[in-house]
């Protein structure tokens, strides 16, 4: 049992000072690396005027939402509110906060209560993330040579190019799509794999429009 | 179902200088389809689908319609009429919110410095003093004065930072008015509108108005300028969750520099005036 972990994107893609949007069970997600790396990760609303903190920008360990500057830490505690600075932000304004582990490569985040850890995929390098117009079962019954070892995970060995590459798709779901994030084994061609993953896309693309 | 409160009040339906003979423009309001054509006569006509004509005002440039039985006459803005300003319509944004969200932003100085980043504020200069908000009864509106905030680039015809003092006006349920520091003229204010015609409850036709005194600026520099600060409201104003905006305290967090948002919301409230917002939470 693997809890409730989403895969919201590989970690080389979100360098430090870096946001992007997530999502985790259909709530939208502000997803940020502090300057010292960490990351976390936040419902996608600053409390003060409902903005979506993806849009926001990273100073040092702060994400400042991008309409009125409110600055929050790591923790999602409200710590600056450019219109009055010299208040102290009330502890109760705050960002709300989910968990993230940063682990094999993979960005996951699941709730504050998880004590679970995500699914392990020792042992591999990042690819790349694929947005894939379909279902997690399309995508599965696309790839009959890689078999699930967690259920949002596919591992197997795919001939790419001309060698044969291990590898392991983490599937994460997305409003009408999946996020496909591929890891392959240390050594692999990663061009190939990548062209490996592209084909796959046209496949269960081509299928579903059919 | 709409509240006669929603249906007896003015919205703007389109610039007068865009009306044309049948069939005219097919446009929205309060979420039903409108036309507007000019007669042979000349005189202009919005009508709903089914052919009944609404109430119809002509002033500031624009088309102004009520769908139910006007409660009051369209508000005044007399600098309209005051010689030696040129008004300027500055076009129409369509904007993916809440017609009361683009108004409240608009009411709005902190954004300031983040959203029209060295143009209306900057860093370090992001303090919103304490400012005066009242709602005048005598003629039902929201006033915000003795609103003071730096400017690093105030209007097209400033020429470097300056301290801009504001007042700020909501004439009508999505219409606002701003005056502020005309950097030509120091006995006047210049005054800028958003007129916002609410198509949906979440989705608006936004149009910027100016009366200035700047007789130096070119046309299209002053339209320029009026729809770049307006595109950049607008990344803003798609962005915001809810899109409808929360009328109940508790949903959104304000201080002391919203106390005009604050009053808005309550004026909105109290009269009833709740299309485009949110609905009490169960």
């Amino acid at each position: 049992m693997t809890g409730n972990w989403v895969a919201n994107g590989l970690s080389q893609d979100l360098p430090a000072h870096g946001v992007m949007p997530g999502q985790w069970q259909g709530t939208d997600l502000a997803i940020w690396r502090a300057g010292s790396g960490r990351v976390s990760a936040w419902k996608d609303r600053c409390p003060h005027r409902g903005m979506r903190l993806s849009h926001g920008f990273v100073r040092g360990e702060t994400l400042a939402c991008i309409y009125h500057g409110w600055v929050y830490g790591t923790d999602g505690t409200c710590r600056h509110i450019p219109a009055h600075p010299a208040m102290q932000p009330p502890a109760s304004i705050r960002a709300e906060s989910f968990q993230v582990r940063e682990q094999d490569g993979l960005i996951w985040v699941g709730p504050a209560t998880a004590a679970n850890a995500p699914p392990a995929v020792e042992g591999m390098v990042a690819v790349r993330s694929i947005t894939v117009l379909a279902t997690h079962e399309e995508v599965a019954a696309a790839a009959p040579e890689l078999t699930a070892t967690a259920p949002e995970c596919l591992r197997g060995a795919v001939v790419a190019g001309p060698a044969a590459v291990d590898l392991c798709l983490v599937l994460q779901p997305k409003a009408g799509a999946t996020v496909v994030h591929a890891l392959a084994g240390a050594g692999a061609d990663l061009v190939a794999a990548s062209r490996w993953l592209e084909t796959l896309r046209r496949t269960v693309e081509s299928g579903v429009a059919a | 179902m709409i509240s006669p409160q929603v249906l007896n009040e003015w919205y703007p339906v389109g610039m007068i200088a865009q009306v044309g003979p049948w069939p005219g423009r097919l446009t929205g309001l309060l979420g039903a389809p409108v036309v507007i054509f000019t007669t042979g006569q000349g005189a202009i006509v919005v009508q709903s689908a089914r052919g009944v004509p609404l109430a119809v005002t002509l002033a500031y440039g624009h088309v102004w319609a009520c769908p139910g039985t006007p409660a009051h006459a369209l508000f005044a803005l007399p600098e309209a009429t005051q010689p030696g300003r040129r008004l300027v319509d500055c076009g129409v944004v369509r904007v993916k919110c809440s017609p009361l969200r683009a108004v409240e932003n608009f009411l709005d100085i902190a954004h300031f410095p983040f959203v029209h980043t060295d143009i209306l504020g900057a860093e370090p200069h992001t303090e919103v003093n304490r400012y005066e908000v009242q709602i005048r009864e005598e003629v039902d509106e929201v006033w915000a004065t003795k609103v003071h905030f730096y400017q690093p680039q105030a209007a097209k015809s400033a020429a470097g930072g300056i301290v801009t003092d504001y007042m700020y006006r909501v004439a009508a349920p999505t219409a606002a008015v701003l005056y502020k520091t005309c950097p030509n003229r120091t006995d006047e204010w210049d005054v800028i509108g958003i007129f916002v015609q609410p198509l949906t409850e979440e989705l608006c036709d936004v149009y910027p108005y100016m009366a200035l005194f700047d007789d130096v600026t070119p046309l299209a520099e002053l339209i320029h300028f009026q729809q770049m600060i307006f595109l950049q409201d607008r990344s803003i104003l798609e962005n915001q969750i809810p899109r409808l905006l929360p009328l109940d305290p508790g949903m959104e967090i304000p201080t002391q520099a919203d106390l005009t948002s604050v009053a808005y919301r309550r004026w909105l409230k109290r009269r009833g005036l709740t299309y485009g917002a949110q609905r009490v939470a169960a």
